[in-house]
């Protein structure tokens, strides 16, 4: 079969002016908002682009010269409010409208500033991080708590800011890959097929059968061993031994498994812009197909376990609850808005990959909290394992591409990552990258984590934490 | 429950890992000064049943002030690196400084320049070098265990 002709991305310039119109009329056409930034070309003017999707068309919103100065779209599209508060910081840009525009990335402001003031009698503050107790990321958690009950949090991020996509600018559009890939190890593939995709719709490339073979693969391999992590991690948020060290065995075979098929733990250095090296024998695929019907039914035989532990269910449901208008408001994507009843996953509208006729599944009740989280989590790794067998039936060899449709200058890759949608925007300048802006599923869930602990006592943070279990370093980038 | 700790035990049997050679112990205390989330995905891995570092008196702890050892992951963002003085200062003597992996080791760093602190090496002491992007758990435990054994041997 070969692919369906991409659909080209429409590009809609307004004037400044004309910002909030335009993406307002947008959200209303029931297009959904998947980011916003500011980029800058010289150093001066400042130009804004806001990404719309609907399953048909991918439109970004372009306004080249904002003179630094729009109306917001907060108050009508909350999951805009982090990309403000980002553009606010880096370029200076003011959203009319936004009040009060509190820091996101700049450090050097004072607490009154980024933090969101809370009066009443026995309030206060509890600071955690950016340093943790645990083996996890950097990042810093402000609780306003009564007692032991969470009113806000306040989440900073951006400890671990290493300036991966101004750094990747200037560079050959196949080089740059590389920073896309940095921001993030377990959700390598994920960024750099964003990337590589983003790349391909501005040369007016697409893929063939083996290169969207060859990415699919790679892609369910990363869902498979981040979903078993991400059950471990929550069984250890609980503290039930067993079930972390159970899921935390298949994790490993599962990165076994990866080293394998492509010498590397994390699956790095397999995705290229326009190719694919990636070549299976025949011999391998079978030994893979057979590795993974085995970690299929453990995990089918783990999971029916932890089911029937009444000591980790107890500690799962009603917690950290994320209701459906709440994932939908602050933009809410993968596992964390299908576990809230959002049937929504980028792999159904993906027609460069190698996903046919594919259905999201939502947990069953889908009441949004950290149960529901969790059982979709063991829900998804049933399609990712099936749609690893298909694609394990036969041998794999190179992939090309070929010219499909008329280059530009701007491209747009989308992915489903482990943890939702990750959105990649590129701007080419002849064969080299003019600006990168990657928007990953981690960053669109943040606000929604911070929302739902509020209402939840401090201690069950870190297990809301874990059921969400976002990355930092993707977000900080 | 008993179904899955048999499936562990299933799998301590089939690794067969050697007996621990030291009766002494190491407290490791980690800091992530900026990494990409690899090295903290690997260090998890290496408390997994395959390679089980606590058997070797290797824990993990929650505060550096009950550590021996600092294992500092990342490319050691000028963001971070107060708060990786302030972990460093809080542990008491004699310590060890472990740099992580490649990026602090100062190894194919990528970034903005202006938003790195340096190599961890030009920060502090660093009297472990674990390489590897990012290092597997097989080179991790290698290397504790190795500056475990110097260590009581030294005594």
């Amino acid at each position: 079969m070969t692919a369906r002709r991409a659909e080209p991305l429409a590009v809609t310039p307004v004037a400044a002016k004309g910002w909030r119109t335009a993406c307002l009329a947008a959200h209303r056409n029931g297009e959904r908002f998947e980011g916003l930034f500011a980029t800058t070309g010289d150093g001066k003017t400042v130009a804004l682009r806001a990404l719309f999707s609907s399953p048909a068309k991918t439109r970004l919103i372009v306004c080249e010269d904002s003179d630094r100065r729009v109306e917001t779209l907060v108050d009508a599209i909350p999951a805009a409010a982090w990309d403000e508060r980002e553009a606010h910081d880096l370029r200076g840009v003011c959203f009319v409208g936004h009040e009060p525009m509190r820091p996101l990335l700049d450090h050097d402001a004072p607490l009154a500033a980024w933090t969101v003031p809370t009066i009443g009698h026995d309030t206060h503050e509890v600071a955690v991080g950016p340093v943790h107790a645990g083996v996890i990321e950097s990042g810093h958690f402000r609780f306003h708590v009564v007692g032991e009950r969470v009113l806000y949090l306040d989440v900073r991020l951006f400890y671990k800011r290493r300036g991966l996509e101004a750094a990747a600018v200037g560079h050959p559009l196949a080089t740059s890959l590389a920073y896309a890939q940095r921001a993030c190890a377990a959700c390598a593939v994920s960024n750099s097929v964003a990337y590589a995709q983003a790349c391909e719709q501005a040369l007016g490339l697409a893929p063939d059968r083996e290169l969207s073979r060859s990415r699919t693969l790679l892609l369910e391999l990363e869902r498979v061993y981040n979903h078993l992590h991400d059950i471990s991690a929550i069984c250890a948020g609980v503290g039930f031994a067993a079930g972390t060290m159970a899921y935390a065995t298949m994790k490993e075979r599962a990165q076994r498994l990866n080293e394998a098929l492509t010498g590397h733990r994390f699956l790095f250095h397999t995705v290229r812009v326009g190719a694919s090296d990636q070549t299976l024998d025949a011999e391998t695929v079978a030994r893979a197909r057979g590795e993974l019907r085995e970690l299929r039914a453990e995990h089918a035989s783990a999971w029916r376990q932890l089911q029937f532990t009444a000591s980790l269910q107890a500690r799962l449901d009603g917690v950290g609850i994320l209701t459906r208008d709440d994932a939908n408001r602050l933009g809410a994507v993968g596992p964390a808005a299908r576990a809230a009843g959002i049937d929504r996953d980028l792999r159904s509208e993906s027609p460069h990959l190698w996903y046919h006729r594919f259905e999201p599944v939502t947990a069953p009740g889908a009441a949004g909290d950290v149960a529901s989280r969790t059982v979709q989590r063991a829900l998804e790794l049933d399609p990712s394992f099936t749609i690893l067998d298909q694609l394990l039936a036969a041998p794999l060899t190179p992939g090309r591409t070929r010219t499909d449709f008329d280059p530009a200058e701007i491209g747009v890759g989308r992915v489903e990552s482990p943890r939702g949608a990750t959105i990649c925007v590129i701007e080419r300048n002849e064969g080299r990258l003019r600006t990168m802006h990657l928007r990953t599923g981690s960053y669109a869930n943040w606000p929604a984590l911070a929302h739902a602990t509020a209402g939840n006592l401090l201690p069950e943070f870190p297990l809301i934490n874990k059921s969400f279990e976002l990355c930092y370093a993707c977000a900080d980038r | 429950m008993f179904v899955l700790l048999n499936q562990l035990r299933r799998i301590r049997r089939d690794i067969a890992a050697p007996p621990p050679v030291t009766r002494s112990s190491l407290a490791l205390r980690h800091v992530d000064a900026g990494s990409c989330n690899g090295c903290e995905h690997e260090l998890t891995a290496a408390a997994n049943p395959f390679y089980d570092l606590a058997q070797y008196g290797l824990n993990l702890v929650a505060s550096p002030r009950h550590a021996d050892v600092l294992l500092v992951t990342g490319a050691i963002t000028t963001r971070m690196q107060p708060a990786l003085l302030t972990a460093f200062e809080a542990m008491p003597e004699p310590r060890l400084v472990a740099a992580f992996g490649d990026c602090a080791l100062g190894r194919n760093l990528l970034g903005q320049a202006d938003q790195h602190a340096g190599a961890l090496e030009q920060i502090l002491p660093v009297d472990l070098r674990i390489p590897g992007c990012p290092p597997t758990p097989t080179a991790i435990a290698a290397a504790l265990i190795g500056a475990l054994e110097q260590r009581s041997r030294g005594r």
